[in-house]
């Protein structure tokens, strides 16, 4: 558990019999400038292990006996054969052009073919392979030019002008544009920078003259033009990802000691390096403390220089306490303390890090209302016979459109939830009668700053047999007014919408003037954000008297279709300030009143902040409501 | 004596040793001796009964409707003599006497959705712990979603996570910016949040350290559907910054809250290196429920990074401390025993009702 996740090894049997095992790695995006290469787990499992590593003098040498360094062409160097112009230093930083000739194109030997097959790269001939494999074996991506197909010999790193074409290895072609970065001659592109090689300077069997690129370009160019041709290959996931310009004359100097090896030649001495802008390897400083404080447990000194050192990362005790480490030049990952510390904690083992509880002053949480308020909700209605039920944010209607929609139907984002809780109501009714389901969510409306995101309550009694509209309505009528209620709110009342106005609603939820939510036949759908500032701000109001209340009963005979908002404001306007609560607690509607008539009952609630009510003072208010009431000649209060 | 008076006062004299039998009797078996006597199959008024058929009609009938009335009248006294009996047997009038083994009447009664069971109870954990709840928005900014968080355009760990962006309106441009100036307008290049780590930016940019949070929320995800993945998901974002914050007390405020979840003291937990922009060191937490089962991947982690902290004006000198995501509906999955995680946005009653 220190490096990266791998799949268990396949074993397999390379072409000449030979058993070998492939290890699938996962490397984080953070490690594959030096992991995406054997030679960069070959370091991590120095280092794991404290095995080694081999020499890179010990790796594979030439066969022939006595030859110890590639003889050189001339006294002439590379400059001499070919002109370099890197008109892009931002995004091509390093350019190293190294130049062989009179080599002997043919197939690879077995023991490359092999190694190239085995991790899915197909051999093609020794040149082409020769750099794949040091590609493979050391993280750089290069590539081979035939020098004799580029007249005059003179390779620009530049641009693409729009609309610029290239056909590339594999035959395929591709349009350009200004942002791309391009290896050129004088006359046309001959790769896509750090992607793909272009077939005018192909490798093939005549060739007998080869330059060969190890260079560096800037990740986020390569990403952005891989992306847009949609062409990803092995050099660009390097590039992307960042690989460290100091890598290039490494792989340079390993790659011609193999086609040398190989596939003969001279090498011409001296390659071109176009490198204005070097890159010093991080040196990062930090304190034994620092360690122990992000890490909450004490590696001592030894340990950590010892750790540091296993993994490449030279380290020195420096001035008061501090350790300064000197990272590998392919480390691109290291550069700050932190990411030292990591280092140390993942070779030192996470499992011996102790699990300890923090200290601190425990500060009493704050509430987060809309959470709070949420659940209560919730109680409320399952408490009432709903199920909850979430939704997708994604459907087929809405106001905000999604620039890149994963299907047809979910182009939108939703502008309500009635519309999900409709159709979970028409699936549910294959397998039930009755359904009645809520659902709390976020909805998405357009405003002038772009998107106007609101939390929403939605609820739904639905009868696969439906009831009578005035049954239906007085059912999801109760669920509001019983979930308003509950939440301390009294003063909502529900406004009529006009009929013909093809809204899908029936009434209005209202709080004075302001809208809080909508009321349909068998649905609701409330304005949560607002429910809970009202929920708030009636709690607030509230001032808690000390003084005791005085409740007395009233039963108002009224014609039918009277509103009882009615009734109750002429109650309220007249029981004034004293007058602190109306309860309804009975509506009657019997045959004994007469056909046209019902009764209200009821409790008034009287209080003062300052004083004690007298029975006189409440008897008077009593005697004002009953006159106000009787007023109105069609009502009565009943005795 | 004329013949009809004869019959009737056999009635009275049959209805008088009746009613002073039951008065006598004094358990049930002599209730029932006495149900037999008069009514039984070969009872006295039976036999009267029986005998009315000889009759000629006239005195039938008025012997029958008689002797109908009478068996009627003794029925009842039986009655209330056996009610009396199983009053004084249990205690209770019997009028009210209810059988208590027949099955309730069914109450109506709704079902939570199993994420919002989960996240009452993960969120009463991290409560009882001190973290205060944070909640933000799903449609978010590039800034806050990625730039903020460590993640600049054109990185690549961007490709770990797929983008909805939103269409904006009037120009056809598509969500991502190309100049980074225009970055600084926190405001534009909207999308869907990918996950729930905005909320440490926005939590820090209005409150003080130290501090403790969590942060649940949707979170979408352009990614193929299956049983593990869909669009959308829940994930828990944690965050505690202080001024000794380790990662030790990350793995002693995960132990204690995992341990309280699955309510097993023995549960173990344990981090492999892993890497998230926003953090450094960063780790995958795995846990373990018992011997028999396997190490179970559960959340992301690590110390927040320096450079999210100067982001939010915090001195990373002064303050450091770690950050966790888990998700939410792979818990509940696991939890609740679920195999498919659509079931959650299905709206389906036979799926919900079982919670």
């Amino acid at each position: 558990m220190h490096s990266f996740e791998t799949k268990k090894g396949k074993v397999i049997a390379l072409p000449s019999g030979t058993p070998d095992t492939i290890l699938d790695i996962d490397v984080t995006p953070n490690r594959s400038h030096d992991c995406f290469s054997h030679l960069g787990i070959a370091k991590e499992i120095s280092a794991l292990f404290s095995l080694p590593l081999k020499k890179s003098e010990k790796l594979r040498r030439p066969a022939k006996a006595g030859i110890g360094v590639p003889t050189e062409a001339s006294g002439e160097k590379a400059d001499a054969y070919l002109k370099l112009d890197v008109q892009e230093p931002e995004l091509c930083r390093r350019y190293i052009a190294g130049i062989m000739l009179d080599i002997k194109v043919g197939p690879s030997p077995i023991w490359l073919r092999e190694r190239l097959i085995a991790v899915g790269q197909k051999p093609i001939n020794n040149i082409v392979d020769a750099a794949n494999y040091v590609m493979l074996e050391m993280g750089q991506p290069l590539h081979a030019f035939d020098m004799d197909k580029i007249k005059p010999v003179k390779i620009i790193v530049r641009r693409a002008q729009k609309g610029e074409k290239i056909t590339t290895l594999d035959n395929k072609n591709y349009e350009l544009d200004e942002s791309m970065l391009l290896i050129a001659d004088s006359k046309m592109p001959l790769a896509i920078a750090g992607i793909k090689g272009g077939k005018k300077a192909e490798i093939d069997k005549k060739t007998k003259n080869i330059i060969i690129e190890a260079a560096n370009f800037e990740p986020a160019n390569i990403r952005s033009t891989s992306q847009k041709l949609g062409l990803a290959t092995g050099a660009s996931a390097g590039f992307e990802n960042g690989i460290s310009p100091n890598i290039a004359p490494l792989a340079m100097r390993r790659v011609i000691d193999l086609i040398w090896e190989i596939a003969g030649g001279k090498v011409v001495s001296e390659w071109i390096d176009f490198y204005p802008k070097k890159v010093a390897p991080s040196r990062i400083s930090f304190k034994v403390e620092d360690v122990r404080k992000l890490l909450g447990v004490d590696v001592s000194k030894k340990e950590i220089i010892s750790i540091l050192n296993r993994l490449g990362i030279k380290a020195k005790k420096g001035k008061e306490g501090t350790i300064i480490a000197d990272c590998p030049l392919e480390r691109l990952d290291l550069e700050i303390k932190e990411d030292i510390i990591e280092e140390i904690a993942r070779i030192y083992g996470y499992g011996k890090i102790p699990a300890t509880l923090p200290e601190g002053i425990l500060i009493p949480a704050k509430r987060n209302d809309g959470y709070f308020y949420g659940n209560i909700i919730r109680d409320i209605l399952v408490g009432a016979g709903f199920s909850e039920v979430y939704n997708y944010s994604l459907g087929p209607t809405g106001e905000i459109e999604i620039e890149n929609p994963i299907a047809l139907d979910k182009k939108y984002l939703r502008a309500n939830l009635l519309e999900g809780l409709k159709n979970n109501v028409r699936n549910n009714f294959k397998y039930f009668d009755e359904v009645r389901i809520f659902e709390i969510g976020k909805i998405f409306r357009k405003s002038e700053k772009g998107v106007e995101e609101k939390n929403a309550l939605a609820g739904i009694a639905a009868h696969k047999i439906p009831k009578k509209s005035s049954d239906e309505l007085t059912e999801i009528k109760g669920v509001v007014e019983m979930l308003l209620s509950k939440l301390g709110i009294s003063d909502f009342w529900f406004d009529d919408v006009k009929e013909g106005t093809g809204l899908p609603k029936i009434a209005d939820i209202k709080i004075g003037d302001d809208i809080i939510g909508i009321l349909d036949l068998n649905a609701f759908e409330i304005d949560l954000d607002k429910l809970i500032n009202l929920i708030n701000e009636e709690v607030e109001y509230r001032p808690i008297s000390k003084y005791p209340a005085v409740i007395r009963d009233i039963a108002i005979l009224v014609p039918f279709e009277t509103k009882m908002t009615e009734v109750l404001d002429i109650i309220e306007n007249t029981g004034g300030e004293l007058l602190v609560d109306t309860d309804l607690f009975d509506i009657y509607e019997g045959e004994d009143l007469g056909e046209s008539r019902k009764s209200f009952a009821f409790h008034l609630i009287f209080q003062s902040a300052e004083r004690t009510l007298s029975d006189k003072e409440v008897n008077s208010l009593m005697e004002k409501i009953i006159k106000a009431i009787e007023s109105k000649p069609e009502w009565e209060v009943r005795k | 004596m004329p013949k009809k008076q004869q019959p009737l006062a056999i009635f009275q004299s049959l209805r008088k040793d009746a009613f002073e039998a039951l008065d006598e009797a004094a358990d049930f078996e002599s209730v029932h001796k006495v149900e037999s006597d008069y009514l039984g199959k070969k009872g006295r008024l039976t036999n009267i009964l029986k005998s009315l058929k000889e009759m000629p009609s006239a005195e039938r009938k008025v012997m029958g409707s008689t002797a109908n009335a009478l068996k009627k009248e003794i029925e009842g006294k039986i009655k209330l003599k056996k009610d009396e009996m199983k009053e004084k047997v249990s205690g209770r009038p019997t009028s009210h006497w209810i059988d208590v083994t027949v099955p309730g009447k069914k109450i109506l009664r709704g079902h939570f959705h199993p994420l919002s069971r989960i996240l009452r109870e993960v969120t009463a954990i991290f409560e009882s712990m001190g973290f205060e709840v944070a909640e933000g928005p799903e449609a978010e900014t590039e800034y806050y979603n990625f730039d903020a968080l460590n993640m600049p355009k054109n990185h690549p760990s961007r490709n770990l996570m797929d983008t909805f962006w939103l269409r904006r309106p009037a120009k056809a441009e598509v969500g991502a910016p190309t100049e980074a100036s225009e970055l600084k307008n926190k405001s534009r290049y909207l999308l869907l949040r990918t996950h729930t780590s905005p909320m440490e930016v926005r939590y820090m940019e209005k409150n003080s350290p130290p501090l403790r949070i969590i942060a649940p929320g949707r979170c979408f995800r352009y990614e193929a559907t299956d049983a593990t993945h869909d669009i959308q998901f829940y994930q828990l974002e944690g965050l505690m910054i202080g001024e000794k914050i380790s990662l030790a007390n990350l793995k002693g405020t995960l132990e204690i809250f995992f341990r309280k979840l699955f309510k097993n003291k023995n549960l173990q937990v344990r981090f492999r290196p892993s890497y998230f922009p926003f953090v450094e060191p960063g780790v995958e937490v795995d846990i373990k429920l018992d011997s028999e089962s396997e190490w179970m991947e559960i959340a992301g982690a690590g110390m927040t990074h320096p450079e999210v902290l100067k982001n939010v004006k915090l001195n990373p000198s002064i303050w450091q401390g770690f950050a966790f995501g888990l998700g939410l509906d792979r818990i509940a999955m696991t939890k609740y025993k679920i195999d498919d995680i659509r079931l959650f946005y299905g709206g389906d009653l036979r799926f919900i009702n079982q919670f």
